[in-house]
């Protein structure tokens, strides 16, 4: 069923409610953040005098005022506002607060501030010189690499340099916090972690737990980008509000969010990969070095994932893989859809392009005869786990028929025999993506789902909204359950009073986590219901306490049995309808009856008001964790994740060999979301997740100067995909996939896979480049993401000679 | 003379002084109306999520009269004086949704909902113009052609183009039916004879009936910022990096709105739009008005001034070197005219003197048997700003194209201001050697490096640009 956006009704008309638009209450202020413009410094002498003689301006907070200044997701490491020294360009030094935000903005032109810079690391090559590193170097090895290569009839070696790429969430970090009776703090957050967000908080003003709550309503988009770093705002807004006990907001402009904010990881790797004369590979090595910036976030586990996607598809009997986080002083990078995923796997997917172009043979067949299969025991990934539920074989070979890749191949091998002023490539390559947090104590979750009593529902859980419907699919799968329509139930707010510990809204786990947890809630009440029902329908309705319970004439109906205890999903449901049934009474289209007897049958309205008067609990609370999730990270060994989404891209490009402008002529994905809750949500996720990736690999070009200062940090100069840019034939399908049992209903998560499908519009242009003769012998190397400048440059080296 | 500005904000009628006419539009929706519906991301122009929806009916020189979306985020609400305006908050009907929005439920055009008002502001131009023109299908191109002002970081914008296409025209309520009344016209159009002298300690802003009466005010306020339409004004503004303090405003004069052809030549007053100028353009030389499709975004055309453009003395503006190469003049005071090619005289420099207007443009069209070509490149092809830009003109002597009687090449992106090669014109002039030219050429300009490309990119474009147009036309021996 394919319900839209349970906000849609009221995105399209502006109704929907994000952080900005809530009323100014009379009394409130708001906070701009003054920010280092250097790489590495130390603060020689600091002077706000003239800003607070500016009009409107209350105050200016320091590191100095706030209680605990240290925050961090994995290590404590990062300053809420940085104190005598600054690690990086747009690092958060000053809070100016006033009563309107020009005011802010323009009293923050008046700081005086005097830095003497230090030596900054700026680049990955530079800190590996240095040896800035964040953690220890990790390995993932099996087989023998060394052996296995020295022995492989054609090695080749490379390297591969991906930069950053901004976020670019419409809505900018925002967060205001309502100071409460009795040192009580509110946050209203625009976050995908709300507690993380609660704890940073009241860390950072050394108040208990209890006394911060935070609130997300939605988000105007997330992508990562508000997994970690939305919470130092929130702290921000809270300091100021906890000092002035007013209500203090904080909305970053556009450029302020992208000069402080981290972003993908940029990435350098180097790998040699052996193969025989078929392109089968029999040894891969590869090294991955990060760029984390200035403090740790999440890179290590980002590193870790980027590590566990080396191999993508592809069994590789003797492979090694290294992952190291570089320290830099730039903004500290973060979670992007994909995580480390894209990195491992853009790397792996240029090496067999190689292999192709060396062999002199088509990169399909290349992949094709390297996927993971259950065939001659080639099912076993590099971290030891069996990928189960393997649609690799199959979506290629559906894709390839589908897109008529091999008509299309010739067809763009005839046309690059002329010259058109354009030439054209094709690529085809795919994702396996590990679902589950390869943290284990992430993968845990709770809801709260609550019937009222004229049978109308409210649910909660720790799932954030921020566009990719989270919420919708959990009231799909809630109401389903009791055969209800969707809107029989709203999804609350995303509050840490009701769902407390829980994980970020990130490893595209959101739906699985929280969704399971709601379905497990649901089902307790179900079963109350159910045994209520199957009595209740035994007595003649005039009986029924809706008649009798004010006088107290009947006894009231006691159950019998246990509460449900169980934390499998899909136990106890049929697998085609995904519902459980309990005392074999069935909840159909607003009913509840037994299907022998379907003629004594109750609204479930009416079922509902004789629970309450039977004193029967109306709501429930569950909580879900994953099982079977044993990765230990020391060794790199385990069962890292529940389950793989996979799926296939092909993609066309064509280049102008005047400009190096890149046109995506066609795109066809082919991707397994299991057994899809909402599919039309599902196809969504899907063409934004490959647009997104889309600008990652062609346009998003990250520009610094030479302090590591963001220079394209707007709209105007960091250009991520228009709707011109949309492939000119666009194509997306789902893969017919009824048996991934690992997962609350068969479904797969969808949020972050097909970013990483976007990397076949990079082979496509890598592969449009061979058709020039200068790429005869030697495979191009073009960075990503490949702006028409570099592409340019491939084109036409030579003249770039004359005027670089 | 009137102390207010005064605009219909949907169907309502809004007179405002200094404090509120010198907010951003976005602003005042937002913070002074509680009309939260129209987000701001941006705060330039480059993202379309604060689109709101403007009626001029002042406007001249175009026959498309309706709602046009613009941004809010860089319009000062004094500019809007005269105007009606619908914002996404009024689009619903009662309890009947407009169809925009209809058709972007039902083909899941919003996922996080924050770009969502300023796609269904787009569609809903698209709407008023289909309307209008009594047309009941649209096309794909137009489709995209009207949401190029729009960024959406979720979708992928596929499920919005599908949206857009299946949008039901022939159930589709009028805007301009439901909000502009005969009323509303007759109020507009009488406050539209009165000019505006708005004074306070931290803000003027005047608007005078007449060029004459621009002038004097200039004379006596040699330190106000005449405004066009405020997308470059705006923009500086947001980034805190102005004031707007003292302001004056062509809008109230009615002879600079004309548009006209005569004797092949085109004139233009200083209140000509983009969008009016494309428009006009369209059937007389289609290669400027295909070149106007990737300027900016609609929103920014429907605004932004010609004249403005070329004021503005941007060495990356988009209409410089096209009007250079059709060796435009500006008008100035009315009477006075410029050669364009005299005008920039160095950054953001112009030749125009204090207490002058610049109150035009003319140029000829190219002529029978001419090549008239013009060139773009930016990190992105659409609503990008220009890594360079080339626009090329060649009047030959002859019909094979062996020698040229009139050249003109003109180039932004490589230099402080937009520039004429003209050594190169003079080498093409002498002898038709194209690799002789761009040597020359090469030595004509010293592009920098930035953000939006190397300077051996600008380089290598400007010369494949010129001779991509010797490929194109002949004539190269």
């Amino acid at each position: 069923m394919s319900l839209p956006h349970d906000s849609a009704h009221t995105h399209v008309t502006g109704e929907s409610e994000f952080v900005d638009d809530r009323a100014k209450l009379h009394n409130e202020l708001f906070v701009d953040v003054f920010y280092s413009t250097r790489a590495h410094a130390t603060i020689k002498h600091m002077d706000f005098s003239e800003v607070l003689k500016q009009p409107k301006v209350i105050t200016v907070f320091t590191g100095r005022d706030v209680h605990h200044n240290l925050w961090g997701t994995i290590f404590k490491d990062q300053p809420i506002l940085a104190v005598d020294k600054v690690q990086f360009a747009g690092e958060p030094i000053a809070l100016i607060v006033a009563e309107t935000m020009e005011a802010a903005q323009r009293a923050k032109q008046k700081v005086i501030i005097e830095y003497v810079d230090l030596e900054a690391v700026l680049s990955i090559d530079k800190a590996r010189e240095v040896k800035s590193f964040i953690g220890d170097k990790r390995k993932i090895e099996r087989g023998e690499v060394d052996k296995a290569m020295d022995n492989a009839p054609h090695t080749l070696s490379g390297k591969i340099s991906i930069q950053g790429h901004d976020h670019f969430y419409l809505e900018s970090q925002v967060s205001i916090a309502y100071p409460l009776e009795d040192g009580q703090i509110e946050i209203h957050s625009s976050s995908q972690h709300p507690t993380e967000t609660q704890h940073v908080v009241a860390h950072a003003l050394g108040i208990p737990d209890k006394d911060v709550v935070c609130q997300v309503k939605r988000m105007g988009g997330g992508f990562g980008g508000k997994e970690s770093q939305s919470a130092p705002f929130a702290a921000m807004a809270a300091l100021c509000a906890k000092k002035l006990n007013r209500p203090v907001r904080i909305c970053l402009t556009k450029d302020d969010d992208m000069i402080m904010t981290g972003k993908r990881n940029p990435f350098e790797n180097q790998y040699k990969i052996g193969f025989d004369n078929q392109g089968k590979i029999l040894a891969w090595d590869v090294e991955l070095f990060s760029d984390g910036g200035a403090y740790a976030d999440l890179s290590t586990s980002i590193m870790e994932r980027a590590m566990l996607h080396s191999d993508n598809s592809y069994f590789i009997p003797n492979m090694r893989v290294t992952g190291q986080v570089c320290k830099t002083h730039h903004h500290p990078h973060t979670a992007f859809r994909g995580f480390g995923g894209p990195k491992g796997v853009a790397t792996i997917e240029k090496a067999i392009e190689e292999i192709a172009h060396y062999l002199k043979i088509d990169a399909l067949k290349v992949r094709k005869i390297n996927l993971y299969s259950d065939k001659e025991n080639r099912n076993l990934t590099h971290y030891n786990q069996v990928v189960k539920n393997n649609c690799l074989e199959r979506l290629h070979e559906e894709l390839e028929k589908s897109c008529h890749y091999q008509q299309r191949r010739l067809e763009i091998i005839k046309y690059n025999q002329e010259d058109y002023g354009f030439i054209r490539g094709m690529s085809l390559t795919s994702v396996k993506f590990g679902i589950s947090f390869t943290t284990r104590f992430l993968n845990q979750a709770n809801a709260l789902v609550i019937i009222h009593n004229d049978g109308s529902l409210q649910i909660a859980t720790g799932a954030t909204e921020m566009g990719q419907g989270v919420n919708a699919r959990i009231a799909q799968m809630v109401t389903h359950e009791l055969g209800l329509q969707r809107d029989a139930a709203r999804m609350m707010p995303t509050r840490t009073d009701k769902n407390a510990n829980t994980s970020p809204t990130a490893a595209s786990s959101g739906t699985d986590l929280n969704g399971a947890a709601a379905i497990l809630a649901v089902r307790k009440i179900k079963k109350r219901l159910s045994e209520l029902a199957l009595r209740l329908l035994d007595v003649p309705k005039e009986k029924w306490a809706s008649k009798t319970a004010g006088l107290g004439t009947q006894e009231e109906i006691v159950l019998q049995t246990a509460n449900l205890d169980v934390n499998d999903p899909n136990e106890g449901a049929e697998w085609k309808s995904g519902k459980a049934t309990y005392f074999d009474i069935e909840f159909k289209d607003g009913w509840v009856y037994h299907p022998d007897h379907a003629e004594k049958k109750i609204e479930f309205k009416s079922l509902i008001l004789e629970a309450y008067l039977n004193r029967i609990s109306l709501s429930d609370y569950s909580f879900y964790r994953i099982p079977g999730i044993e990765f230990n990270k020391l060794t790199g060994q385990g069962d890292a994740f529940l389950y793989f989404t996979q799926g296939t891209a092909c993609t066309e490009v064509s280049l102008n060999k005047d400009t190096g402008e890149v046109k995506v002529l066609r795109t066809d994905i082919l991707m397994d979301l299991g057994r899809p809750v909402n599919h039309d949500l599902d196809v969504g996720q899907v063409s934004g997740a490959y647009i997104q990736g889309l600008g990652w690999v062609t346009t998003e070009n990250l520009f610094y100067n030479d302090q590591g200062f963001l220079l394209s940090h707007a709209p105007s100069t960091y250009k991520i995909p228009s709707i011109q840019d949309v492939p000119r034939e666009f194509n997306i399908t789902l893969l017919d996939n009824d048996e991934n049992f690992a997962n609350v209903r068969g479904t797969k998560a969808v949020g972050e896979p097909p970013l990483l499908l976007a990397i076949s519009a990079w082979t496509a242009i890598n592969n449009a480049l061979t058709a020039l003769p200068q790429y005869k012998q030697t495979y191009p190397s073009i960075k990503i993401p490949a702006t028409n400048e570099r592409v340019l440059r491939a084109i036409a080296p030579e003249k770039f000679k004359a005027w670089d | 003379m009137r102390n207010k500005v005064i605009f219909y904000l949907n169907g309502k009628r809004h007179e405002v002084g200094a404090e509120q006419a010198s907010m951003m539009l976005g602003d005042y929706l937002r913070y002074e109306k509680n009309l939260t519906g129209t987000k701001i991301v941006c705060a330039e122009g480059d993202c379309g999520a604060c689109s709101v929806l403007r009626y001029f009916p002042h406007a001249k020189g175009t026959d498309d009269n309706n709602y046009l979306p613009i941004n809010s985020c860089i319009t000062v609400v004094a500019n809007l004086d005269g105007s009606s305006l619908v914002t996404v908050d009024a689009l619903k009907d009662e309890n009947e949704l407009h169809v925009a929005q209809k058709a972007m439920i039902k083909c899941h055009g919003s996922q996080c909902g924050f770009c969502t008002p300023g796609f269904v502001v787009a569609l809903t131009g698209l709407v008023e113009e289909k309307i209008a023109k009594k047309e009941t299908t649209l096309n794909v191109v137009e489709a995209k052609n009207c949401m190029t002002g729009n960024l959406c970081r979720c979708t992928g914008y596929q499920p919005i183009i599908d949206a857009a296409l299946t949008m039901d025209l022939k159930k589709a309520q009028s805007v301009k039916e439901r909000f502009f009344s005969p009323e509303q016209k007759e109020v507009l159009e009488e406050k539209f004879q009165t000019g505006i002298a708005i004074e306070t300690e931290d803000f003027s802003y005047s608007a005078p009936k007449t060029i004459q009466e621009a002038l004097n005010y200039l004379a006596a306020n040699p330190d106000t910022r005449i405004v066009g339409a405020s997308t470059d004004l705006g923009v500086v503004h947001n980034k805190r990096k102005i004031t707007l303090t003292k302001l004056l405003s062509l809008h109230l004069i009615q002879d600079l709105y004309d548009i006209q052809l005569k004797n092949n030549v085109v004139t233009l007053g200083a209140r000509v739009t983009m969008t009016e100028f494309r428009h006009f353009m369209k059937d007389k030389c289609p290669e400027v008005s295909n070149y106007l499709d990737i300027f900016a975004s609609p929103q920014i055309k429907n605004l932004a001034t010609v004249v403005g453009n070329v004021a503005n003395a941007s060495p990356i503006g988009d209409t410089p070197p096209a009007l250079l190469a059709l060796n435009a003049s500006v008008i100035v005071n009315g009477n006075k005219e410029i050669l364009l090619s005299d005008f920039f005289i160095g950054y953001r420099k112009t030749a125009l003197q204090t207490g002058e207007l610049i109150t035009g443009i003319k140029f000829h069209l190219p002529k029978a048997g001419a090549d008239f070509k013009l060139y773009k490149n930016s990190n992105r092809k659409d609503l990008d700003i220009s890594a360079v830009n080339l626009g090329i003109q060649i009047e030959w002597n002859d019909h094979l194209k062996t020698s040229i009687k009139n050249i003109y090449i003109a180039a932004g992106g490589v230099a402080e201001t937009p520039v004429r090669f003209k050594r190169t014109e003079d080498s093409l002039k002498t002898t038709l050697d194209l690799d002789a030219a761009v040597k020359i050429l090469h030595t004509e300009f010293k592009p920098v490096s930035d953000v939006r490309a190397s300077g051996a990119y600008r380089h290598i474009l400007i010369e494949n640009f010129l001779r991509r147009f010797f490929a194109e036309c002949g004539g190269n021996k």
